[in-house]
Formats: structure tokens, C-alpha cells, sequence
């Protein structure tokens, strides 16, 4: 991504033309504002004819540009006229600027920004401290307090992003509202970390058969969708019989639970009688079986597995009020009956209930009444799941007591009852306050701060802590406001870039822990910050695979899949149903696609893939639901799995991957614009420049269904438009093959030309759309290379894997580091790329390049 | 459970839209605040200075053509989307010529309709402080929340019309329900003491924190220090913050005779969120829980949507708004402008029949409706479509101002702040206020 765009001119180094040689002495009487003879001499022979005072082509006067390159801004804009130039996109026609002479111009003006740079980046730093994004402060709480379901985030503002990024230093600002966002959060942390009591919170066990096993006789959608069954057989059961049964008969252990449906609105199925009565964890032991369902409500065993899950709620009925997790993993139930076990998260007060995924939703029927049809019965009968028992207990204790998070606070000292009146249940006992506070403090702020800490500083919160006792507040209250104060303050919220001295150890396993597992550093990146011997190579290096080992990983694949590839934008459109039956309220299959790419990505890491993988490979990751979006051959179950693609199948690679596609449509309709942008930009890092101003943005009209590609034509058409469309269109149109969930197609659908289609979908609903003109998929790039399709495309795109590497360090440096890669970073980046150019540019090699390289570890050399 | 359940989640008949519209009314708990015993007590024949103003944006604006005015002045004839509402022809004026100067960068300029910061689109743009919290800034904090900062469907991350001096977004309610939450759910006893301690402990962590920064300051460089600079203004702001807190945590809140709202989480139901948010803008107003509201309809994040119970969009608001001279997208985003028309109405309606202070609470509060679209289809940002509606000047009549060579909208800022009694000739582009619009 860049930043960089020019600003208005302030101040002029060369006169207006026609003046100029009257003026020439004015010009040199202020030399640093007037650029090198060979750059200037070039300016004037090449770009004065449209970048004059009087023509200003796309704003740009060249001849008001001062040529200062210790100003950032100057330097900027000095960097963007050395970038058009060096592409070749300026000046226009290639001609003006013979290839020698470009090259000496570029050399020297290059040469000239990277010294001004580099001597800004040593003296003041690569970049400013960076403020933690909300995600990294909540991971940062989490693995401090040894909380790791701690739940703070949402008490801070959502961050700022560019093009995706929010790790990025100059977004991420500190307002009122942000810092009263900490005061919440640590408040709440800190709460959520102390004892609950002197005892661990007995569990309870409650096992649950028969009726029990639903809140209701019937849940919406007729009796398909839900019903009691014994030995295959509907059992009928009216709530007047419910009423006059025992307990002992209405927790029949014959009886089963038979379900049809997915848990999407309206839906409330949890096992009767159950709530949390405290938040934790809760063990879920049950029964289960794969069935379908077949006329008369019988029930047999399945063909293939039902993946389930449980979704943690309030128990509020069909109208959800709160939020919804999914909780507990994907299992999947198997024809025979089989005992699962997982463990679920709820908050007190909540309940769990079923989710059976990829499942329909009944159709809501307003003709004649209002009412939930059930859709018609498949061939092979309604795929469900029956259930036998169910067991959940909990919350699961602390295996120590008082629990770890506790420990962080207060260490080993004794607890007992609080008095009436403390915001906390217990009391922490202290028999030397003020030493026990020293110590404990600094021990807590050490890590909090992930670096030594000055005695001023302990000095100041110890003071604070000291006036609150002797407010005659108690020692537990006193030390939770030394706490909730330190977690407020910079040491916390910021990031440093790693400067000179013993401090950049720190600083650097900040930056290392924050890049693979957002958050502090782990206890043996402490000790060898401490022992300041982690910026010898081969520590580090050893200390990067160590860390990618790790589960905590996991957090990094995430969150940079997420802002990288805008993975976190996956489920913003919903697919219309009209035009895509098909996709109706198919959260399954968008589940599946997330879970594919972030597979993916993990294996180009751990596996230390080509950078090319990211457009074409021979193998990908799918489950049961996936493999049937793809034509694939059959999986079964829900588990992701790495299969071998057929030569014929065009899902290897990043680019094509469902995730992808879905994402950079919006539901209804493709376009090539935005999914080719999407490609240049964030695989082949080659953005496009703001859309000039007045040309209107041509969408696909979804009616058409005809001549997306003629409407685009106009793109062409226009010089100012083709200078850029022709870099992205292409590849969007090698694309526009697959539809709006990323499923191959070879014709467009509309709702008014074309063949008609009809049917009833999934849900119920009857349908009508229709097949239209078909998709054209050639192209031709922008370097004059020709395609037929998405398979030629793919190939073209993965012969510049230096380009496609180069890109990825790009986006890992801003991530890595809160700032974009400057100008004095890219020799450091091609450095990089020539050692791992020997084996093919592999992630993880790249990776390690980066880590090892100034960008990350600062200018102490 | 099997018989049929309510349909909670299908639209709203427009008798319950109405019914709920009038059901809104604000009754005041005892005892009275100080302040508001002023503004209500106050002799009617005396000209009383506007207290309040609400800001609305829509991020892609309307159509130019149906909204603009063909001709100006008094006389002016109705334009097809002003037509909706000509009841209150003398109680508004529409604006043509004004815009931001060096405001350009299509949707980049979203975040500058309240701060006219510069060039959006330029390396190293930094925002700058918007109206309301300069208008904050100069009055001092009068009510229980010095403002309040209101969005629908909104990208609350990225956009909001609410910026600090040092340009930082401040983030935007979406939540109806907390909304009302906060200006009416009166705590109890324990809990009003509760959150006082709370307040007063983080009185002194503040100061904690403070001490202990300016050490930490003093090892860092130059760039750290402008982002460190704004750790210190968020201290100092949220410290002056708490000690108001306080005052107001002790009074109690105003009470309403207004249902709790449910907060409408479908983006689709676009126009419901708008009226739903207005009402809540209405009840902060008439309460004087605030006096400065704002609010951004972020139309660009609002997918396929809800234009009638009849008819939905075509395509997401963004896409409909780049109608590329399409006769039916064009004739589509014409029935949403004319809803959108509709809602203000509504609004205007609601406002000038509530009495404040022997008038009509529209005579003391400002409305002011506009975007920083002049036409969103091709990215314009010239000749912004504005609405003034209320607040005690001279309105019915079409201000129009050189379309070639805008005058600048935050002239029109200027008066506003000066009719809140706020002595400023200047404010962030605007130079002075604008000559032809006068007090009635």
C-alpha cells in the first residue's frame, strides 16, 4: 500500500516557463530548494511541457516542487515523481526520456532521497511508537493475566484502517474516549482476575434424556423440523400429555431428540432446565447420531456425517437479544450412535442450544396466515441429527486455588472472605503492606510493561497505592488501583521502535511477539531480552521458528489474514436470494471457505511455501461442503483436509480461493473492477491510484447480464481511464468465471433475459432466475501478455514471484511494524529478496529475512 | 411454542411508525436541574438564543438536479425534492454554491463535512477539530453530555462527523438503546454512589499516570512526542470530563414517557435506523440531556436496502449512487432522496410542535442537513446540497451562492456558532459569517 500522495505546492524552485531564465539567478541564490542539475535538466526537458504553472496536468507543477528531502513531505512527494518515472508511466510517451538518461536521473535522484531518508530514519527512527490495536491490548491482558477467554475488546473503539491495515502507527491515535476505553477494560480485567471466592465455585452436573432434551414439543417449521422419536418411530406428545406425565416418564431414556433444521431465526432449542450460573467453562458430554428423516417421520441412519456445534445465548426465545457464539468446535455425528465430548464458554445466565450446521431454515409462508413451511423432502429424506443424552458440568475449576490469574496479582498470599461492602469477594492477606506492595507491583509491571521498569516510575504507583490505603481502603483495592492505573499508562499502550542500547532488546521481542502472536513477549523471550542476546542471528532466527511452532500462532494467521487479505469483510454481504437460491443462509459453506484460506496461509508459513502458491498450487484445503462448491470428488465430514487438485480444477492458489471471491463481490452481483483491483493490489502489490476526478464509476448493471464487458469496454475507450484500468480490469475479467460465492460458471445469471430457471430451494422458497450471455474471460495484461482464462492468467501471474515476494514483504513490514515500507527500506527489501531468490522465495524464508534485517531490528548497528 | 409467533422482525406498519412518533414526549423528574429551570423558565417575549444544533451528513448526498432550486431568493420555487417540505417552506432555507474549499478526494472527504480540514487525499492528512466540539469547546459542558455523536449504519472505525483538536475520531453511537440508556435509566442509590467512587479513583489514576508520563516522555524522540502529546490532551480532557461527570451523576436524569427503543441490528432496514436515530437526536434535544448532536448516515456502508415495505434497492447504496446516467438507478435513488426528504419532514414536524420556553423548540435548535457530496455519482465535492432548518433566523428562501466559485460552507458554520452566542469570526476555512442570512 502507499501513503504517499502528492500534496499542494508551497513553495516554488523554478519559476514559471517562459520566465524562466530571467528568474534563473533567483533560483540559485536559494540552492536548497532547487533540485541537482541532471534532475533538474531532465525536468525541464521532459516534464515541463504538461507539469508547468500554466498546464499543472493532475495538479502537478513541477516548477513550484522545492527539492528539500530532509522534509518528510517533500521527500514524499520527490519519491512519487521518482516512482511514476521509474515505472514508466511518466513521462507519457516513453520517448521524451531516452532509456540512458532515465536511468542517471533515477540513480541520482533515487540515491539522493535514500540518504535524505536513511538520515531521517537513524536520527529520529524508523517510525513513532506505536499505540496497541484494541486486539493486541485485549491478547496482551489475556496472556498477563492468564485469562485467555478474557472479553475486553469491545470496551475500546474499533481502530482505524488503511486499506485493511490497522496496525499502522499514524491511524492509531489516543483520544478521551480511547483512553476512558482503558480505564473500562483494565477495570473489567482486573475484576474477571481476581479469586471468586476462597473456594473454587463448586460444579454441577446435570444430565438431561427424554423431553428434556428440547425446551418445546415442536420448534418452527412444522413437524419436519423437530420431533421425539423411539426406535426410529415418531413418538407424538401434546403438552397436555407433557403436563400429566411424571418426571420419571418425561426423562424416557427411549426417547430421542430428532432435529432437521439449522439454529438460524427463528430457533431456540437448548435442553430444558439448564442455565449458567456462572461464566466458565462447562464440559458437554452427549449422544448422537447422523439420521435422515423419511416420510411419516421415520427416522434411519444417515450417509454421511452431520457436523454440529453448540451456540452460546441468552435464553430469550426465537428473537435473539445479545450476542451469539458459536462455541465448542465442529464435531460431526456419525450414522451410529457415538458419545462426543467438548468443552463450551458460556456467561452466566446463558444457555447453550444445538447448531447443526448446513442445515435449511424453514420458509416463512405469509400467504394465507403467517407460518413456517418445512422445504420439500429430498430423495434420499431430511438430513438431521438424533439425539440419545446430554451431560454439561460445570464451571470446570481452576485445577489450583486460588486461580492463576489471581497469583499474577497477589502472589502467594492468603485470601479470606471480603468484608461487606468490597467491589471483590475475597480479601487478600497482607502482613507487611508496603513491601508485599513493592514487590508484588513490580513484579506485575515488569511484565505489563514487557521491559524493566525505573524505581521513578514504581515510586509513582506505589504512591498511589499508598494514598488509597491509607484512605483506609483494604490492600486488595488499594493494589487493584496501582494495577488498573499502570494498565492506563504508556508503558502499556505503546509499542517503541527499537532505538540504540540495551532498551532495543526489549523493544525488539515486543516487536517479534506482536508480529507471531500479537501480544507480549513469553517468558524466554524475556530472559533473553534481559540477557541481551537476542539479536545475535542465530538466536533469533531459532527464536522466529519457535514462536511459529507455537500455538499461539494461530493469532498471527488470523489477524494478518484478516487485515492482509480483508478476510474480516467475509461475511459483509449476504447473497441475494433471488438471483442465488442455492447460497441461502448457507453459513456452513462460509465458514468452510474462512477456515480453507486461513489453512492455507498456515501452511505457507509452517511449510515454507513458494510466495507463487499465492496464485497457483496443486493443492488446497476442503471439507465435506467445500469439496461440493469445487465439483471436487466427495469428503466427509466437517474437519479441513489437504487434498490434491486435478489438473482441471482452477481452486489452486490464494487468488481463486472461495474466501476471496465471495469477499470481493458484494452479493449480488461480481465485478471485475473491484476484483482485479483487489488481485494488483493486495497479491501483486501494484495499487491502483485514485479514480480521476469525474468519471463515473461503471458497476455491472445485474439485469444485463450481457455486456459487462462492453460497458467496461469504455474504460478502454478514454486515455485517462485505460492508464489504469488496464493494469486490473484484465485480471478481473479472467475471474469473472466465478460467481459471487467463488462456484465455477460459464454463463451469468439475471432476473430478466436469458434462459429461465425454477425450482424450490433448500428452504422451501420457489425461485426463478435466468441464465444469460456467457462469460468472457480473456484478457491481455498490462505488460502485453495474452490469456483465454483464469488457468492462463494464474500461470502468467506466478512466473513474477519476485514481484509476488515482494509484495508479501511489503505487507509484513507494515504489520511487523507500524509503518509502510520507506524508501530507505527497499534496498533493504531486494537485499532480502536476493537471498531467498536461490530457493524460490518461500514465506517463512522471507520472513525470517525481514526479522533479521534493519527495517525490524532498527538502526543499532 | 407451535402456534404462530409474532413477526417482530417485519416492517413496521406506518400507523406503528406514527403511533411511536407521538408517543414520544419528555417529562422531567424532580427536582428540575438549575439549568434547565433557566432555559424553561425564562420570560417568553424575550428573543432567547438558540441553545442547540443537530448536524446531519448522508455520505453520498442526493441527487443535485430534483434537489437544488432552479431559481433564488424568497421567491423561489420548491424543487422536487423540497416539495416534501413545503409545509415548513418559512422554516427553512436551502443553500446552493457552498462547498469546502480543497476539500476534494471523493468519499476521503466524508470525514472533513464538520471540520473542513484540507486536502483528505494528501500524504501526512491529519483531521481537524469538527463544529460541534469547537462549539463545546467555547460553551463549556452545559448539559450532562457536552455532545453526543450519532451514526446508522456506520462504519464506526473509520467515519464520523466528530473530531478532536488534535484530530482524532471520536466514535459514534449506533445503539439506540444505549443511547436512551444513558440519558434516561436513572441508577439506583448503590449504584450512583458506586459510579461516584469510580469517577473519583479515576480522578487520581489520571493523575498517577500523568506524573509518571511526562518521565517516560522525556526518553522518547521528536515523532513520539507529538503521538505522546496526545496521550497528555486525552488525560487533561477526560479529567475536565470527570469532575462534570460527577456534578451530573449527582442530579438525577429527566424521565420520558418513550418506550425503551430495540436497536435495529439489519443494515437493510435503513430508513427505520434513520428515523429511529433522529427520534433519539429529538429526545436528547428535548430533554437537554445535550445541546450539540451530530449524525452520520453512512449511506456508502449500507447494503441492499429497504426504500419502501414495497421495493428494495437494487443494489448497495454506494453502487446505486454511481447510477452512470442509468434511467432506472437514477429513478430509484429519486424515491430514496424523496424518502429521505420525508424522514426530515418528520423530524421538523416533531420539533416545531414542542414547546420550549413559549416557542417551539425548532426556534432554538439549528438542523442542519448536507453531505459532503455535491454528486456522488462522479465523485464531486463541489456545490454541497444544505438545508438549514430552525434556529431562529429568517428562513424561506433559497440562498444560492456562485456555483463555479463556491463560497465556503464553513461561512455558514460561522453564523451558526455565532447564533449559539459564540463570539468567533472564523472557523476552520470559514472567514466570517455568511452576509445574507440574518436572525428573524
Amino acid at each position: 500500500m502507499s501513503v504517499a500522495i502528492p500534496l499542494p505546492p508551497r513553495r516554488g524552485w523554478l519559476p514559471a516557463l517562459g520566465i524562466a531564465l530571467s528568474c534563473h539567478l533567483a533560483v540559485a541564490a536559494a540552492p536548497s530548494l532547487e533540485p541537482p542539475d541532471p534532475i533538474q535538466s531532465v525536468i525541464r526537458e521532459a516534464c515541463l511541457t504538461c507539469h508547468d504553472s500554466e498546464t499543472a496536468k493532475g495538479d502537478l507543477d513541477l516548477t513550484k516542487v522545492p527539492f528539500e528531502l530532509g522534509n518528510s513531505k517533500s521527500r514524499a512527494r520527490w519519491t512519487h515523481i521518482h516512482d511514476r518515472i521509474e515505472k514508466g508511466e511518466m513521462p507519457p510517451k516513453s520517448k521524451d526520456l531516452p532509456p540512458e538518461k532515465r536511468t542517471g536521473f533515477l540513480k541520482i535522484l533515487g540515491a539522493a532521497i535514500h540518504d535524505a531518508d536513511l538520515a531521517d530514519a537513524s536520527a529520529n527512527g524508523r517510525g513513532p511508537v506505536r499505540r496497541l490495536t484494541r486486539v493486541e491490548y485485549e491478547n496482551n491482558l489475556r496472556d498477563l493475566l492468564e485469562l485467555p477467554h478474557l472479553d475486553v475488546r469491545d470496551k475500546l473503539p474499533e481502530d482505524r484502517d488503511s486499506h485493511g491495515f490497522s496496525k499502522v502507527s499514524a491511524l492509531l491515535d489516543m483520544s478521551r474516549v480511547q483512553l476512558e476505553g482503558y480505564l473500562d477494560a483494565s477495570e473489567t480485567a482486573l475484576a474477571a482476575a481476581v479469586a471468586g471466592d476462597v473456594k473454587p465455585t463448586p460444579s454441577k452436573l446435570v444430565r438431561m434424556t427424554g423431553t428434556d432434551l428440547f425446551p418445546a414439543l415442536t420448534t418452527y417449521g412444522e413437524r419436519e423440523a423437530m420431533f421425539f422419536a423411539r426406535n426410529g418411530r415418531m413418538v407424538p406428545i401434546s403438552n397436555a400429555q407433557l403436563q400429566k406425565m411424571t418426571p420419571k416418564q418425561r426423562r424416557d431414556e427411549t426417547l430421542e431428540l430428532a432435529l432437521f433444521r439449522s439454529a438460524a431465526w427463528p430457533f431456540y432449542g437448548y435442553p430444558r432446565g439448564f442455565r449458567a450460573q456462572h461464566d466458565g467453562a462447562y464440559r458437554v458430554r452427549f449422544s448422537g447420531r447422523a439420521v435422515r428423516q423419511m416420510r411419516d417421520y421415520r427416522i434411519v441412519p444417515a450417509y454421511n456425517p452431520m457436523p454440529l456445534s453448540f451456540r452460546a445465548r441468552q435464553p430469550s426465545g426465537p428473537d435473539v437479544s445479545g450476542d451469539v457464539r458459536e462455541t465448542g468446535g465442529w464435531m460431526d455425528l456419525q450414522p451410529e450412535p457415538k458419545t462426543f465430548e467438548t468443552t463450551i464458554r458460556l456467561k452466566q445466565g446463558e444457555v447453550f442450544e444445538y447448531s447443526l450446521l448446513g442445515l435449511p431454515v424453514p420458509f416463512i409462508r405469509t400467504d394465507g396466515g403467517f407460518y413456517y413451511d418445512f422445504p420439500p423432502m429430498p430423495r434420499d429424506g431430511h438430513p438431521g441429527a438424533a439425539f440419545q443424552w446430554l451431560e454439561v458440568e460445570g464451571p470446570i475449576p481452576s485445577q489450583a486455588w486460588p486461580p492463576p490469574s489471581h497469583c499474577v496479582l497477589f502472589g502467594d498470599l492468603p485470601i479470606r472472605p471480603a468484608t461487606k461492602g468490597s467491589r471483590f469477594s475475597v480479601e487478600v492477606v497482607s502482613e507487611n503492606q508496603a513491601r508485599d506492595a513493592k514487590r508484588l507491583f513490580r513484579s506485575f509491571a515488569r511484565r505489563a510493561a514487557r521491559k524493566p521498569i525505573t524505581e521513578e516510575t514504581l515510586q509513582t504507583y506505589l504512591n498511589l497505592i499508598a494514598a488509597k490505603l491509607k484512605d483506609g481502603a483494604s490492600f486488595t483495592e488499594s493494589m487493584m488501583k496501582g494495577y488498573q492505573a499502570f494498565l492506563c499508562s504508556g508503558h502499556v499502550l505503546y509499542l517503541s521502535e527499537p532505538a540504540k542500547g540495551a532498551e532495543s532488546q526489549f523493544a525488539i521481542a515486543s516487536r517479534l511477539s506482536h508480529l507471531l502472536h500479537n501480544s507480549s513477549p513469553d517468558k524466554r523471550l524475556r530472559q533473553l531480552a534481559s540477557s541481551g542476546k537476542l539479536r545475535v542471528a542465530s538466536t533469533l532466527h531459532a527464536e522466529v521458528e519457535r514462536l511459529i511452532a507455537d500455538k499461539r500462532f494461530e493469532r498471527f494467521v488470523e489477524d494478518f489474514t484478516d487485515q492482509w487479505l480483508d478476510l474480516r469483510d467475509l461475511r459483509r454481504d449476504i447473497p441475494d436470494n433471488r438471483l442465488y437460491p442455492e447460497y441461502r443462509k448457507d453459513d456452513y459453506l462460509v465458514d468452510s471457505m474462512d477456515r480453507e484460506t486461513r489453512a492455507f496461509f498456515r501452511a505457507m508459513v509452517r511449510e515454507n511455501l513458494p510466495a507463487t502458491t499465492l496464485v497457483d498450487a496443486d493443492f488446497t484445503f476442503v471439507n465435506d461442503r467445500l469439496a461440493r462448491h469445487y465439483d471436487l470428488p466427495r469428503e466427509s465430514g466437517s474437519a479441513m483436509r489437504r487434498v490434491s487438485l486435478p489438473a482441471w480444477s482452477p481452486y489452486g492458489g490464494l487468488l481463486t480461493q472461495a474466501s476471496i471471491l465471495k469477499l470481493t463481490a458484494n452479493g449480488t452481483s461480481t465485478s471485475p473492477v473491484l476484483r482485479g483491483v483487489w488481485a494488483m493490489e493486495k497479491l501483486m502489490g501494484d495499487p491502483p491510484p485514485p479514480p480521476p476526478k469525474s468519471v463515473p464509476a461503471i458497476e455491472p448493471d445485474i439485469r444485463g447480464a450481457t455486456t459487462i464487458k462492453t460497458l467496461l469496454a469504455k474504460h478502454t475507450e478514454s486515455k485517462s481511464c485505460a492508464a489504469c484500468h488496464a493494469r486490473f480490469d484484465p485480471v478481473g475479467f479472467a475471474l469473472e468465471n466465478f460467481d459471487i460465492m467463488g462456484a465455477w460458471r460459464d454463463r451469468y445469471r439475471g432476473m430478466e433475459k436469458g434462459q429461465k430457471i425454477t425450482g424450490i430451494d433448500r428452504a422451501g422458497h420457489p425461485y426463478t432466475y435466468y441464465v444469460g450471455a456467457p462469460v468472457e474471460s480473456a484478457g491481455k495484461l498490462l505488460n502485453g501478455s495474452k490469456f483465454e482464462n483464469v488457468h492462463e492468467l494464474k500461470k502468467l501471474l506466478a512466473a513474477e514471484p519476485r514481484q509476488l515476494a515482494r509484495n508479501l514483504l511489503n505487507q509484513l513490514t507494515l504489520y511487523a511494524t507500524g509503518t509502510p515500507v520507506r524508501f530507505s527500506d527497499r534496498r533493504e527489501i531486494e537485499v532480502i529478496l536476493d537471498r531467498s531468490k536461490a530457493n524460490g522465495y518461500r514465506v517463512r524464508d522471507l520472513l525470517h529475512g525481514l526479522i533479521q534485517s534493519r527495517i525490524f531490528l532498527g538502526h543499532d548497528e | 411454542m407451535n402456534e404462530p409467533m409474532k413477526p417482530t422482525h417485519i416492517a413496521t406498519t406506518p400507523l406503528c411508525r406514527r403511533r411511536f412518533l407521538r408517543g414520544m414526549g419528555v417529562g422531567m423528574a424532580l427536582p428540575m436541574l438549575d439549568c434547565m429551570t433557566t432555559v424553561f423558565g425564562q420570560d417568553a417575549t424575550r428573543p432567547q438564543a438558540p441553545r442547540s444544533m443537530l448536524l446531519i451528513s448522508n455520505n453520498l448526498g442526493v441527487l443535485p438536479k430534483p434537489f437544488f432550486p432552479s431559481n433564488e431568493g424568497a421567491q423561489y420555487t420548491l424543487s422536487p425534492y423540497l416539495q416534501e417540505l413545503k409545509d415548513f417552506r418559512n422554516d427553512f432555507t436551502v443553500f446552493s454554491g457552498l462547498s469546502h474549499p480543497a476539500v476534494s478526494g471523493g468519499h476521503s472527504t466524508e470525514n472533513c463535512f464538520l471540520t473542513g480540514a484540507k486536502d483528505p487525499t494528501g500524504s501526512g492528512f491529519r483531521n481537524s477539530i469538527s463544529l460541534d466540539q469547537f462549539a463545546v469547546q467555547s460553551l463549556g459542558q452545559q448539559t450532562r453530555f457536552p455532545t453526543l455523536n450519532l451514526g446508522v449504519n456506520i462504519d464506526r472505525a473509520n467515519r464520523s462527523l466528530s473530531w478532536t483538536r488534535d484530530g482524532v475520531l471520536l466514535p459514534a453511537e449506533d445503539r439506540p438503546s444505549a443511547l436512551f440508556r444513558r440519558m434516561f435509566v436513572q441508577g439506583s442509590k448503590a449504584e450512583v454512589e458506586q459510579r461516584l467512587q469510580q469517577l473519583k479513583e479515576r480522578g487520581s489514576i489520571l493523575d498517577a499516570v500523568r506524573e509518571d508520563m511526562r518521565g517516560f516522555q522525556r526518553r522518547l524522540g521528536a515523532n513520539d512526542r507529538e503521538r505522546l502529546d496526545q496521550y497528555f490532551t486525552s488525560v487533561r480532557e477526560l479529567e475536565e470530563g470527570l469532575h462534570a461527570a460527577e456534578e451530573w451523576e449527582q442530579r438525577a436524569k429527566p424521565s420520558t414517557d418513550r418506550e425503551p427503543p430495540k436497536d435495529i441490528l439489519d443494515k437493510a432496514k435503513f430508513f427505520e435506523k434513520f428515523q429511529l436515530m433522529l427520534s433519539m437526536a429529538q429526545l436528547a434535544l428535548e430533554s437537554d440531556s445535550t445541546r450539540i448532536v451530530t449524525l452520520m448516515v453512512d449511506a456508502f456502508a449500507t447494503p441492499v436496502f429497504e426504500i419502501s415495505d414495497k421495493e428494495k434497492s437494487g443494489t448497495g447504496y454506494h453502487n446505486l449512487s454511481h447510477h452512470g446516467q442509468s434511467k432506472e438507478k437514477i429513478a430509484q435513488l429519486e424515491r430514496v432522496d424523496h424518502r429521505q426528504m420525508q424522514v426530515l419532514r418528520e423530524l421538523i414536524e416533531q420539533l416545531a410542535a414542542k414547546p420550549a420556553g413559549g416557542r417551539r423548540l425548532l426556534d432554538s435548535s439549528m438542523i442542519l442537513y448536507g453531505s459532503n457530496m455535491g454528486d456522488a455519482n462522479v465523485h464531486n465535492n463541489d456545490n454541497l446540497p444544505v438545508l438549514l432548518a430552525g434556529g431562529g433566523f429568517k428562513h424561506g428562501q433559497h440562498l444560492a451562492y456562485n456555483g463555479a466559485n463556491n463560497t465556503p460552507l464553513c461561512n455558514l458554520y460561522v453564523s451558526m456558532l455565532q447564533r449559539l452566542g459564540i463570539e468567533t469570526d472564523e472557523f476552520a476555512s470559514g472567514e466570517k459569517p455568511l452576509s445574507n442570512l440574518e436572525m428573524a
